[in-house]
């Protein structure tokens, strides 16, 4: 979508996309076949190809690679599903009624910058080590991005389509279900869209206590021992994973929500 | 019971004085606020006094309360609590500010113009979802110890989600609008400048919430390795020794803290986007 | 003292204050003051990583004799683990790692960070050792299979647990091992939700209080060659640029070391201060360790005379060759590596001073 004056066609920006990309390729080539960069700072791509089989062939300490990303993607998926489901539920609840939202607002607010690393021992007190803490974990960084968009979302329902609708007799229930809630859907989905991101941010710190599973777990490990090929491996891996999930959530929003930008 | 159209009770109600109906609802709001808190509250003291939890992994209230009073006079460990939080702030600060500094002019020159996008978009697309644990080792390898590593990365935390909050900013803006304008023979730049800026504003308003928040979190993250102050470095040097009574007050200063800088964009976004959900 | 001969350039007026108030302190507190830092170029400042905890390098740092021996500030960095030490090292960002483990220095000269070991804190020895859970009836090693044992990963306990596993033929299929810190191992075991840790105080001292029995390792796995340590490591370039202030740090860490050995009461009182636990704490938990006195780390036994390496060269070789089988890092040097990257001319000046 351009809106620029003369937007560029599809295949130029391709070519511009796939340009910008040969250019890091080839300075990070440059880079580290030149020996302007050491090893340990940044594996050259012979060493992060050999590093990538090493994974793929033997896994990572007695697990492998495949089990590692299932145990992951497990926990994204469910801290994130819950936790936005919940969050969008609670937000729209508290966009339309101002009780809901004085009651509900202030564990939002607090909850919602509050690092998780640093309730992450408290949480295995109550809940163990094992997936019911880090998907909580997860769940609680997932709520109140999820709660403060949909809520956002219902704030910025334009008030003259409101009052339109009032005035045409419609009750609160419809005026939601037909104005508000097609309106917010746009900004749910960009908070669902950031949810997963913070969610995948917080996914090593949540299998800091996985035990020893997990994509972000095996990050953290390798680089204890300065290991940065499988430091890269993961980082790679887990970026193009959160790319394709972001993606099928931008798909999902365009089937969806084929209204917005419209009047 | 009700006819179409609206009851002469509604239309009563509606008539009533404003200023007395909002009156009466913020009072009873704040009040739900407050109770909501206080029962958080008091469940964590039933918790603590039944103890339903080990007292050692748990402290109540009042020991916590002890705690905080002797840390205020006597700082943890050398280090005063202000100078914690205040070397916390910095840092977020640093990063939060350089991040929209460049964020934004990326985001809207992305969601303007296609070349920009095409050249650039992958790389924030990519970092956006990247755990800011995992490339810490590497900050640190690359920058050392000191609050450059720190600060760089809650900068890449925060830059992808201003700059694509940016971008979704510039796309909200309703086509129509543009179009009207464009027949009207406003020039391309009159129409970034007086169409789609504002249109944008407030999505990048609330990216830029979520990215100080989302920058707020990781501080904490990047005081995990080789700091010496700061509120993160407070609770995990506390989480070492056992110290849960400090963990829990280093958690709601960091709650509070958080809290309290979201409030001040929130004033920020609403004195100066205050077009919101107007058309 | 303005009068003294000084090496061009290496002490101004600031340097010159600074002697001045340190000798003059360092004169009152009673210690010996060795014109260390007048004798050769002294760095503006030394970045020192260390750990907080109950061993008497604190009382070298609490007390300051730190500074006024390396003759310079010291920018002191806390660290969680020894992969920090290695990273800070690696980033050239700090001088001088203070009681890292064995097992990372092992992984630091395979990958060729630039430091060098200069001198030993401690043997570990029994201080870092297995728990087990009362309930778990856990009397022999074949016990442990099926059992859920928790380690910091990376550490020297890491290392012993893996080492206990495999001298008694067991893999990480039979137990399962899991990665947890120290304070999320003292969560779990409250909860039950693991059987057995292998780890130092003080979560092993607290573990041992709520329903643990010792089940002690130690003294097998040090004969099979599982010895670990708390090392200092010194980058390269550092002490070669200054070797006065390496050797003024060893010192002190000597007095102190001394200290605790003549007046064990009051050393442990002064670390109880530095680390925030009760002198009887302090006490109980330095007793575990094996506070290696210069002689002895001097001696084959250990580091060995300059130029004649001792045997520790060997017990950090095979460290590495047991990390290259975990794929902690990609391949270890010969033990040549580990000798050359064994320097212990500063700790025999520092000795004989």
């Amino acid at each position: 979508m351009a809106l620029e004056g003369t937007p560029l066609r599809p295949r130029v920006t391709a070519a511009i996309t796939g340009a910008s990309l040969l250019v890091l390729l080839l300075a990070w080539i440059a880079a580290t076949s030149l020996g302007l960069v050491d090893d340990l700072f940044l594996p050259g791509p012979g060493l992060l190809w050999a590093g990538f089989l090493d994974l793929l062939e033997n896994g990572y300490r007695n697990r492998s690679i495949w089990e590692h990303a299932g145990w992951s993607l497990e926990r994204v998926l469910a801290g994130f599903l819950t936790g936005s489901l919940v969050g969008t539920l609670l937000g729209l609840g508290m966009g339309v009624n101002r009780k809901i939202e004085a009651i509900f607002s202030p564990l939002v607010e607090f909850f919602r910058p509050l690092p998780q690393l640093a309730y992450l021992v408290l949480l295995i007190v109550w809940f163990g080590i094992g997936e019911t803490a880090q998907i909580v974990l997860l769940f609680l960084t997932a709520l109140p991005v999820s709660a403060i968009a949909a809520m956002d979302g219902v704030r910025n329902v334009s008030v003259q389509r409101i009052q339109a609708a009032r005035s045409l007799g419609a009750t609160e229930w419809q005026i939601f279900r037909y104005v508000v809630f097609p309106s917010a859907l746009h900004e749910i989905f960009t908070g669902a869209r950031l949810a997963i991101g913070v969610v995948y941010a917080t996914l090593i710190a949540a299998e800091i206590i996985s035990g020893s599973t997990g994509i972000g777990w095996m990050i953290l490990d390798a680089g204890r021992f300065l290991r940065s090929d499988y430091v890269f491996v993961g980082i790679l891996f887990i970026g193009i994973v959160g790319l394709g999930l972001d993606r099928l959530l931008l798909l999902v929003e365009h089937r969806v929500v084929h209204w917005s930008g419209k009047d | 019971m009700e006819a179409e159209g609206i009851s002469t009770e509604r239309q009563a109600k509606l008539a009533a004085p404003l200023a007395r109906r909002l009156a009466r609802a913020v009072g009873d709001l704040r009040l739900l606020s407050v109770l909501s808190v206080l029962a958080v509250l008091a469940i964590w003291y039933v918790v603590t006094a039944f103890a339903l939890v080990p007292e050692v992994l748990l402290p109540g209230p009042g020991e916590v309360a002890t705690s905080f009073v002797d840390l205020l006079l006597h700082g943890y460990r050398e280090t005063t609590l202000w100078q914690n939080a205040a070397a916390t702030l910095w840092r977020c600060g640093a990063g939060f500010v350089l991040a929209c500094a460049t964020g934004v002019p990326l985001g809207l020159a992305m969601g303007y113009s296609n070349g920009v996008r095409a050249a650039c978009n992958y790389i924030v697309q990519f970092m956006r979802p990247l755990p800011p644990l995992s490339y810490l080792i590497l900050l640190i390898l690359w920058l050392g110890i000191g609050d450059t590593s720190k600060i760089m990365l809650l900068y890449l935390t925060a830059f992808p989600i201003v700059a694509s909050s940016a971008m979704a900013g510039v796309w909200s803006t309703k086509l129509q609008r543009i179009q009207s304008a464009r027949s009207l023979g406003a020039s391309d730049w009159r129409i970034f400048l007086h169409v789609i800026l504002p249109s944008a504003l407030p999505m990048i308003f609330t990216g830029a919430r979520i990215a100080l928040a989302t920058a707020f979190s990781t501080v904490v993250a990047a005081e995990l390795m080789a700091a010496t102050d700061g509120l993160g470095w407070m609770v995990f040097s506390a989480s070492r020794f056992l110290r849960n009574d400090v963990i829990i007050i280093g958690i709601i200063i960091l709650g509070v803290i958080g809290m309290a800088l979201n409030k001040l964009v929130l004033l920020v976004d609403r004195s100066l986007v205050h077009w919101r959900g107007v058309e | 003292m303005a009068s003294e001969q000084v090496p061009s350039g290496a002490i101004n007026r600031r340097g010159f204050m600074k002697i001045a108030t340190l000798s003059g302190a360092a004169l009152v507190s009673g210690l010996p003051t060795r014109s260390l830092f007048a004798a050769g170029k002294a760095p503006d400042s030394v970045r020192v990583a260390f750990f907080v905890e109950t061993k008497p390098t604190m009382i070298a740092k609490g007390q300051g004799w730190f500074e006024q021996m390396a003759g310079a500030k010291i920018g002191w960095s806390e660290v969680g683990s020894g992969a920090e030490i290695n990273t800070a090292m690696a980033a050239q960002s700090i001088d001088i790692g203070l009681a890292i483990g064995s097992s990372p220095t092992a992984a630091g000269i395979s990958q060729r960070i630039p430091y060098q070991l200069i001198g030993m804190v401690d043997n570990i020895g029994p201080a870092e050792d297995m728990v087990v859970r009362a309930a778990a009836n856990i009397k022999s090693p074949a016990d442990f299979k099926g059992k859920k044992v928790a380690t910091p990963f990376g550490s020297t306990s890491h290392f012993r647990l893996l080492g206990f596993l495999k001298t008694n033929g067991l893999t990480e299929k039979d137990v399962t091992v899991l990665d947890l810190k120290p304070d999320a191992e003292v969560a779990a075991w409250t909860r039950g939700d693991i059987d057995a840790a292998y780890v130092w105080s003080p979560a092993k001292s607290k573990m041992l209080e709520a329903g643990g029995v010792a089940f002690p390792t130690s003294q097998k796995l040090d004969a099979a060659g599982y010895v670990i340590a708390d090392l200092i490591v010194a980058r390269t370039a550092f002490s070669e640029a200054y070797p006065d202030a390496v050797t003024g740090f060893l010192h002190a860490y000597g007095n102190a070391l001394t200290m605790y050995k003549t007046k064990p009461d009051d050393a442990a009182a002064i670390v109880a201060k530095e680390a925030g636990v009760t002198p009887d704490v302090a006490k109980r938990d330095m007793a575990e360790y094996d506070f290696v006195t210069f002689e002895r780390q001097l001696s084959p036994d250990w580091l060995g005379a300059p130029g004649k390496p001792g045997k520790f060269a060997h017990v950090l070789k095979s460290t590495a060759d047991f990390l290259v089988v975990q794929k902690s890092i990609r391949e270890a040097p010969g033990v040549e590596a580990f000798e050359k990257a064994t320097n212990t001319t500063f700790l025999q000046r520092a000795a004989k001073a």
